[in-house]
């Protein structure tokens, strides 16, 4: 049996007195300290990140993070675009099925806020398709496109979006680490500038600084000495192909949905189990596909579902999403996102999410796109 | 972020097979927030059209204002220059559309 037995994050929004590596210096002594484990007990370290090379001439990781950590440890570095987290995550999942007694860290970081809005968007779309970066179509104008074959096939607008946006600031608000803390209206979200028709800025993530890290394990000896851990029970990686025009359908993500249903079948649960979930909200319409994608809600009826608010806190509802605000709020430091999700679960389930703990939570889900859909994780958790 | 002559003259070869055809457009969008290479004609439309063949590609729209683009209309492909000319002084050309 594979847990994860700690965690730690880095604040996520404009950190200018962080560089990346600073970032990861944070984030592993961070966990490191957080579970009492010495640096000696670590046997790898899988390192999540997808622009450092692109953006600032900056690779190589492995041996960066030898240079912070000391020793000669094998350390791997992971890049699926938006999905780099969820991806290296699976990856140490599978080393340690492999090695029993081991214990590694899963570590994501990115910086962003060092450039232009535009050269982000630039670095983002090394992500996409050759002939969807020269039509200069960007990830927010490719989701765009999805939510418009979305609203013309079943007949929602923009205010249905708004949903998702209201809920997750929320929840920001209520997490110490969130880049945006504060709540908005329904009626902010729909009037917010335009980024790319129909998408408002409160419908999009933002540009965000900030690592991540866990600690997981196969060692039985360690796993006995600590009392805050959870059970991995299924990890599951789908792709499709990288230009969006080529899917069997474009109203949604089909690996999200193979992935799931590979996860599902793997942990031997239903989706009732869950009670908390963090999802792939990169930006609104994405929250809305996840939730038919993963199986949750039937297809076609995310965007009228929405609107009750049941996946918002304190509103009684069976399953919580994105406790921690979502990458729309809590921001989205691309490489260390996935990684964050699988820490609010771990919140959740050890008891630990303070003002936003879900009750009794004993059954979490994972979820992390990389692009338009090219590659999607969907990992469950138990206590 | 740099193109080359060579890169570019791979890429001719397809779209010289896409040009001049007729399709209607299943999605669009109008990019606000454009990469760098993009910035100084944004905002611009992006439109996602499917050939008679079915066949699909995406390009920008010429001459068009917001409120004309809808699903379903019909457009044609033309071959325009697509992206600010980098340090490197290619200038690329590739497929945009126009309302027939």
């Amino acid at each position: 049996m594979i847990s994860v037995i700690g965690y730690y994050t880095t604040k996520f929004g404009e950190l200018w007195n962080k560089a990346l590596f600073d970032l990861v210096d944070e984030a592993l002594f961070g966990v490191l300290k957080e579970t009492s484990i010495e640096k000696k007990q670590i046997d790898a370290v899988f390192f999540s990140n997808m622009m450092s090379g692109v953006l600032e001439n900056n690779l190589h990781s492995p041996s960066k993070i030898a240079e912070i950590l000391g020793g000669h440890i094998p350390v791997f570095r992971v890049e699926a675009a938006c999905a780099s987290g969820g991806t290296a995550f699976h990856m140490a999942v599978k080393y340690l099925e492999a090695h029993a007694g081991k214990t590694v860290i899963v570590i994501g970081a990115e910086k962003m806020t060092d450039f232009s809005p535009e050269e982000v968007i630039s670095a983002l779309t090394s992500a996409s398709s050759g002939e969807e970066q020269e039509a200069g179509i960007t990830f927010a104008g490719l989701y765009a496109m999805m939510a418009q074959i979305y609203f013309a096939k079943y007949h929602y607008t923009k205010k249905n979006l708004s949903y998702v946006s209201y809920k997750n600031h929320y929840h920001g608000s209520l997490n110490e680490n969130a880049q945006f803390r504060r709540r908005i209206t329904r009626k902010e979200a729909i009037a917010s500038p335009l980024i790319a028709y129909p998408f408002g800025v409160l419908d999009c993530s933002p540009i965000s600084d900030g690592a991540s890290a866990i600690i997981l394990t196969s060692d039985k000896n360690l796993l006995s000495k600590k009392n805050k851990a959870i059970s991995v029970l299924a990890s599951e990686i789908a792709t499709d192909t990288i230009s969006l025009k080529n899917r069997a359908y474009m109203d949604g993500i089909e690996a999200s949905s193979i992935a799931a249903q590979k996860a599902f079948e793997g942990a031997a649960c239903t989706r009732q189990d869950i009670q908390v979930a963090e999802v792939h909200d990169c930006f609104t319409i994405a929250e809305l596909f996840a939730m038919e994608d993963l199986g949750f809600w039937k297809k076609g009826t995310a965007g009228k579902r929405i609107t009750s608010l049941d996946t918002m806190l304190g509103n009684g509802g069976r399953l919580i999403v994105n406790t921690s605000g979502g990458l729309k709020a809590a921001g989205h430091p691309v490489g260390a996102t996935g990684i964050k999700q699988i820490g609010e679960i771990f919140l959740q389930l050890t008891n630990q999410a303070g003002k936003r703990q879900v009750k009794g939570a004993e059954k979490g889900l994972t979820h992390n796109v990389g692009g338009s859909g090219g590659s999607a994780v969907v990992s469950i958790f138990s206590i | 972020m740099s193109t080359s002559p060579v890169k570019i003259w791979r890429r001719q070869k397809e779209i010289r097979n896409l040009l001049n055809r007729k399709g209607k457009i299943i999605s669009w969008t109008y990019i606000y927030a454009p990469p760098i290479d993009f910035k100084k004609n944004a905002p611009y439309p992006v439109v996602l059209v499917e050939f008679k063949k079915g066949e699909r590609a995406f390009g920008q729209l010429v001459s068009t204002q917001i409120n004309d683009i809808k699903i379903g209309i019909r457009v044609k492909s033309v071959l325009r220059k697509v992206r600010d000319v980098l340090s490197d002084d290619v200038i690329a050309y590739g497929l945009k559309f126009e309302r027939i």
